[in-house]
């Protein structure tokens, strides 16, 4: 299986890699965390920035069996209300068992696209597999962005309205997340300094993906 | 021993009568008597019928047999057999008694037998118990009071301690307004702008001491608290950043110093100045940088702590550091009237927070996915498909020091054309006013000029607005809506005004002609005769009276006197009529023009003259 990388490379897409740490917090401890973030990240004036997306996640199976499908991620932003600029990405495998990574590191390809991007991917083949809502706050300390969401699960009806949805849990997700050009290692550090200072609210690991996925 | 042993059981003598044996070999005790039962029993051995006398007792009860040999013994008292061993035992009590009394008795009379006290010793052992006891009472008391005592001259200490209490209290506030770190014993504090987004590289970090002075120190100009920072060497005195624009290119001033900060200040002005310091040090140096990188038509120069360059010809603006720290030898010249331009050097420092601000701030990306620090505009590139000049175009940013220029350009204009308007103002004839817009910026704003003569106001198209830009002036001109761009020249300024004026003339004389009922017949704007003007174009004007018998004929430019003709028909000529004229009307075509003198008619202004001159023509004749 040829690295992502060098995929990438051939085809002139900017190779990225996405350094990720994941968490949770129960609900009721929220609002803790929130105000320990706005203290530690950049624009501690502002209150925190609301976000609300919705993403769906499309599967392109492969000619055989064997090899793994291809993952799009599509995403849009519901509340502030933006249909012009959706955005894809693409992530590869994490490699995993490297005890020296702090964080998990993955490739990542980001494309910025327009709204009938559905109706493309239809066409080229992919299909939905299955979509969700994010709601949550947005930080960021210079370019870690940290996000604190609840994930819902859409309503059958398809509506995206947030009074017809269930919560998937009753917990937050939180994510530490930092996309940088190939091959810069120091930000693993960054990061993990960044997550000891939320120690004990918090912690903030790297979650193997794979143990994750029922197959 | 492993050999368990046989038991040996040691048993008191069986004083119980066994009454049975059973078949096991268990026996059987009979029940020893209780008290009552024996006194029964025994009772029941008295023959109370029996005399005492009577010897021959028969045996009263079952069993007795062998007491009747002590019955012999004592025949006196035979009833009181059964009783005998409490007689017995009373009788020793009795004896006991005696003794007891006779003991006493002897005691009593101290001759032979004294009764020495024995219990002393018990109730030395009482005592020493209770001594202890309460000694040990009395340590725990006398603890608790201690402590509490302790407890009160502790706060009572502090409290008189002032220089203790306030080092912390000081240190709350100082925390409370800067960053404060603790490394190893020493605390530090940073005095940069890099938590709002400052790039710059020089330290800024202070470190905080605690004072201890006695208190009969009396300074009471101001609080001195016992805290103290030290500030390091390279921030220390004033600074500020010194924007000049001057028309003449001259010397360059050396600042003369604004003063020093005492060194006893308190610690928040110290520490104030100090990053004050920091920010103008920045700001020079960023600067300083673009002005010797960016490349554009004028030069900049940079010398020293002094960037010059020139906003116009002939306009220079210098912006200079002045950092005094207080070291330096006192100068001998006098200290020279600084020319500050606030408003550019408040300009400066708001451009350099903007620049902070920027690098901070990142729009917050929709949906979260998307990268961190592209503006919306960019975002929306990929989906819409711009082009690459377009992105490019995106990409520019201004630098301070062209942002500054430009705003150094904006006054300057700004301030050249307040002058020209109020040298021309002071023209009584007509009136100029000016209305400046109260919505404007640092690089734009507009203003409204009005033209009208004091008593005919009615008369007023003649407007202009003038949009004062970054590098030229636009004017429009109200009445046809033309737009004319005048340069920074502010000549160009000056008689563009004047022009407008000639014509607001003109305006006027028409509009009296039409009070009058003066015929007009024929308005020029742009004469091509006569002497060319200066500047613009003349008008002129063409009126007869009611009658038809005066012409009036007007030429007003922007830098020529007006100029006045009339033409009227005299008594002389009308008797020398020719008799081939038939009609009267062609008497109207007689005459020739005179020149009026405008200087000498009646009238303050140039319409009340004109008024005056139209109402006299029309009522003579």
């Amino acid at each position: 299986m040829e690295n992502t990388f060098s995929v990438g490379l051939k085809h002139n897409i900017a190779p990225h890699q996405e350094f990720l740490l994941q968490g949770s917090i129960l609900d009721s401890h929220k609002e803790v965390l929130l105000h320990r973030l706005r203290g530690l990240c950049d624009n501690a004036e502002k209150a925190p920035e609301p976000f609300y997306d919705h993403e769906m996640v499309f599967m392109l199976r492969g000619a055989t069996a064997q090899q793994n499908p291809v993952l799009f991620r599509v995403r849009r932003s519901v509340e502030p209300r933006d249909d012009t600029s959706w955005h894809i990405r693409y992530l590869g495998t994490s490699e995993v068992g490297d005890k020296s990574r702090h964080t998990l590191v993955r490739a990542c390809f980001d494309v910025a696209c327009s709204n009938n991007v559905v109706q493309f991917l239809n066409e080229m083949g992919f299909k939905l597999d299955h979509e969700y809502c994010v709601k949550g706050y947005f930080f960021h300390k210079g370019r870690m962005k940290v996000t604190v969401s609840k994930i819902f699960r859409m309503a059958p009806s398809g509506g995206s309205d947030i009074n017809t949805q269930e919560a998937m849990s009753h917990s937050h997700l939180v994510e530490l997340s930092v996309v940088a050009p190939a091959g810069q290692e120091q930000i693993a550090d960054d990061m993990k300094n960044f997550a000891e200072q939320l120690k004990p609210l918090i912690q903030l690991e790297k979650v193997d993906q794979k143990r994750l996925s029922v197959q | 021993m492993a050999v368990p042993s046989v038991t040996v059981s040691v048993e008191p003598v069986i004083e119980n009568k066994i009454q049975e044996v059973k078949l096991d070999g268990q026996e059987i005790y009979v029940a020893p008597l209780s008290m009552s039962e024996n006194l029964t029993k025994l009772a029941h051995k008295i023959d109370f019928y029996k005399d005492e006398s009577d010897e021959k007792g028969k045996p009263t009860s079952e069993g007795e047999k062998e007491e009747e040999d002590e019955k012999v013994l004592a025949s006196f008292q035979p009833s009181l057999w059964p009783w005998d061993s409490v007689r017995n035992k009373l009788k020793a009590a009795f004896t006991e008694m005696c003794v007891l009394t006779d003991v006493l008795n002897i005691i009593k009379e101290k001759r032979y037998m004294v009764a020495d006290p024995v219990s002393n010793e018990a109730p030395e052992n009482k005592s020493s118990v209770l001594l202890l006891a309460k000694k040990r009472g009395l340590v725990v008391a006398a603890n608790v009071l201690i402590s509490g005592a302790e407890r009160l001259k502790r706060s009572h200490s502090e409290h008189s301690n002032r220089a203790q209490n306030d080092y912390f209290i000081e240190l709350l506030k100082l925390r409370q307004n800067w960053r404060l770190k603790k490394v190893g014993t020493s605390i530090l504090g940073d005095l940069t702008y890099k938590s709002a987004g400052s790039r710059f590289l020089q330290s800024g970090t202070f470190e905080v001491t605690k004072v201890i002075e006695e208190k009969t120190d009396g300074d009471g100009s101001h609080s001195r608290g016992s805290l103290e920072v030290v500030i390091p060497s390279e921030l220390e005195g004033v600074a500020y950043i010194q924007v000049d624009v001057k028309s003449v290119p001259g010397n360059i001033l050396m600042p003369a110093g604004l003063g020093v900060i005492r060194s006893d200040a308190y610690w928040q002005q110290k520490l104030e100045v100090a990053q004050n310091v920091l920010f103008c040090k920045e700001l020079f140096a960023q600067l300083a940088r673009e002005a010797v990188q960016i490349k554009s038509s004028t030069p900049h120069m940079v010398v020293g702590n002094q960037i010059i360059t020139n906003a116009f010809p002939g306009i220079q603006l210098s912006i200079v550091l002045c950092h005094y720290t207080g070291k330096e030898k006192k100068t001998p010249q006098a200290p020279q009237k600084l020319e500050h331009n606030h408003v550019l050097e408040h300009s400066l420092h708001q451009l350099l927070r903007e620049v902070h601000y920027k690098n901070i701030n990142y729009v917050p990306p929709h949906p979260v996915n998307a990268m961190l620090g592209m503006s919306k505009r960019r975002r929306l590139a990929g989906p819409l498909g711009t082009s690459r000049r377009e992105l490019v175009e995106m990409n520019v940013r201004e630098t301070l020091l062209e942002q500054i220029i430009k705003q150094t350009k904006h006054a300057v204009l700004r301030l050249r054309t307040m002058h020209v308007l109020d040298k021309l103002a002071i023209l009584s004839d007509p009136q100029i006013t000016a209305h400046w817009s109260c919505l404007n910026s640092s690089l734009e704003c507009s203003v409204r000029i009005n033209i009208t003569t004091a008593g005919y106001e009615i008369v007023r198209s003649n407007s202009l607005v003038l949009i004062i830009e970054v590098d030229n002036i636009q004017a429009i001109l109200l009445k046809d809506s033309k737009t004319i761009t005048l340069s920074f020249e502010d000549k160009a300024l000056q008689d563009l005004i004047l022009w407008q004026v000639s014509q607001h003339h003109i305006q006027v004389v028409t509009h009296l002609a039409k009070c009058h009922s003066w015929t007009v017949i024929s308005t020029n704007l742009n004469v091509g005769i006569g002497d060319i003007d200066v500047y613009g174009t003349a008008t002129s004007i063409m009126m007869s009276s009611p009658r038809g018998d005066k012409v009036l004929s007007l030429k007003s430019g922007a830098y020529n006197k007006i100029q006045m003709f009339l033409k009227e028909v005299t008594s002389s000529e009308l008797n020398n009529l020719s008799t081939a004229v038939v009609d009267p009307k062609w008497q109207k075509i007689m005459g020739t023009f005179k020149q009026i003198d405008v200087d000498r008619l009646q009238g303050k202004t140039f319409a009340q003259k004109v008024d005056m001159l139209m109402a006299k023509l029309s009522t003579m004749s």
